[in-house]
């Protein structure tokens, strides 16, 4: 009796275990550039891989704050939880049409603006002109057109406050 | 037998609620929450009827509640419209920011300039940006030189925050979730939403810059709407409730407290009828927004793990 329960548990039980892999494995897209993936639950850990906007991969693992992955190389490695998407980075949305029909991809043209210094456009340039708009606030527009933070300036701020990808790490 | 069937029904049952329960049991409560609704597209079938052919059910359900042509032509005007606009792009959207951004510097004091205290709130905007649902686009944040509180966000991405709020702020984490709140509005296009539905819109065919350009009024028409809607009328208040819960969720992915926006609504709260702020007049009730985000900061488990960097956020603001 006992044997034909042990049997039945693991004809039962045997199936289960190699559910997980297969059913619950989920695809996910890198949402930017340059994200590393990392041996260890750290930025500061080693680099086994970067990472490029639009990649998809594999999920493996999950924890609080970041997702143990499989990139399309076939290595494995940690990745920053909130670098990810559970949509299709890239092509269309990005504009109202978007909205309406609920389509949330990111859209692959606004990546060009990451990061880059871009001057007013033609059409805001002819509002001011047209409304009067003072110099000093054109020139304010400008300025903040003209700030480039670098990535290793947000980077080293984020370290030292613990923040962003570093939350949960000692300064 | 049936004692040994029954266990092993169990023991199944249990196995079976255990993986499941492990599936997503690791993510961020509000992930669900936030994902966007699918919304049901309506299938066109051949043969069914377009905005343009619906002569029947247009003046069918107008006579019914007593319209008179004259309007059911607008009605129609409109339907028509709203399905021949074509969709606004980056391009247009960060032109309408910009034009926005220069009312408000014209509006609200000028720029504060302190190049360290500037760079400061964009690292804080930054570190939220990047972890928002639009983490592509470039957010430029800025510091208004007025005394009363207030902060907006135009589209494409430009946000601005006066120095008279930043100085009621006790912590980094109150003003991520200040910034983190208007990044929210930006990346849920609120703004170009409502200019969507406004009457402005209703009967354009084509908002492009070169449509523009050939019609500068059509633009300026957008901004005095966009300003009005901005400085003086304010959001829906269902924008505002869902960019205060985004914005939240946005501070606690960037790995600030998310307790930051609430107790800054907290702060508010008390200084309501004394406070210098146009923010009473455009934003919903405080005591309502407060509720919803103290209900909405607690349901984050494990956040006192999480910093308020007083320290550096008091060092930062020096003598501002």
């Amino acid at each position: 009796m006992r044997r034909l329960r042990l049997v039945l548990v693991m004809l039962t039980l045997g199936p289960l275990l190699l559910i997980p892999a297969a059913l619950f494995a989920q695809t996910m897209y890198v949402s930017r550039d340059e994200v590393k993936v990392t041996e260890e639950k750290s930025p500061t850990s080693k680099v086994v891989e970067t990472l490029r906007r639009g990649a998809q991969v594999q999920v493996i693992e999950k924890s609080d704050r970041h997702v143990k992955i499989q990139a399309p190389s076939g290595k494995t490695g940690w990745v920053f939880k909130f670098t990810l998407s559970d949509q299709k980075v890239g092509g269309g949305g990005g504009n109202l049409l978007s909205v309406v029909t609920g389509d949330t991809r990111i859209a692959a043209r606004e990546a060009g603006t990451g990061g880059s210094i871009r001057g007013l456009k033609e059409t805001s340039e002819r509002y001011a002109t047209a409304k009067h708009v003072d110099q000093a606030s054109k020139e304010a527009v400008q300025r903040m057109e003209d700030r480039v933070i670098s990535r290793e300036e947000l980077l080293r701020f984020q370290q030292e406050g613990s923040v962003g990808e570093f939350a949960g790490e000692a300064p | 037998m049936n004692r040994t069937i029954q266990r092993t029904t169990m023991i199944v049952l249990m196995s079976l609620t255990l993986v499941g329960g492990t599936v997503d049991l690791s993510w961020g409560i509000l992930d669900q929450l936030l994902s966007p609704p699918a919304e049901k597209k309506p299938s066109q079938s051949k043969g069914q009827a377009q905005p343009s052919e619906q002569k029947g059910l247009v003046d069918g359900i107008g006579g019914l509640l007593g319209a008179k042509p004259k309007d059911l032509d607008l009605i129609k005007k409109g339907l028509k419209a709203a399905q021949a606009l074509q969709p606004i792009g980056l391009e247009e959207e960060i032109a309408i920011g910009q034009a926005v951004a220069m009312e408000a510097f014209a509006r609200f004091g000028g720029e504060y300039k302190d190049e360290a205290l500037t760079t400061y709130v964009n690292l804080v905007g930054r570190t939220v940006a990047e972890v928002s649902d639009r983490p592509e686009l470039t957010y430029r944040f800025a510091i208004l030189n007025s005394r009363e509180q207030n902060a907006f966000a135009a589209p494409g991405g430009y946000i601005f925050v006066t120095i008279g709020l930043l100085k009621t702020l006790k912590n980094e984490a109150e003003l991520a979730g200040v910034l983190a709140h208007e990044v929210a509005h930006v990346t849920q296009k609120h703004m170009l939403k409502t200019l969507q539905r406004s009457a402005i819109l209703a009967n354009v065919s084509e908002f492009s810059l070169s449509a523009m350009n050939k019609d500068p009024r059509l633009f300026s028409n957008v901004i005095d709407a966009a300003t009005e809607m901005l400085f003086e009328k304010g959001l829906d208040k269902e924008m505002e409730f869902e960019a205060d819960t985004m914005g939240i969720e946005y501070t606690y992915r960037a790995g600030y407290h998310p307790n930051g926006l609430r107790d800054y609504l907290a702060t508010l709260k008390a200084q309501e009828g004394m406070a210098d702020s146009r923010f009473f007049s455009t934003h919903p009730s405080t005591e309502e927004r407060l509720r919803r985000a103290t209900d909405t900061a607690t349901r984050y488990r494990g956040a006192s793990k999480y910093p308020y960097l007083t320290e550096r956020f008091r060092s930062r603001m020096g003598q501002a």
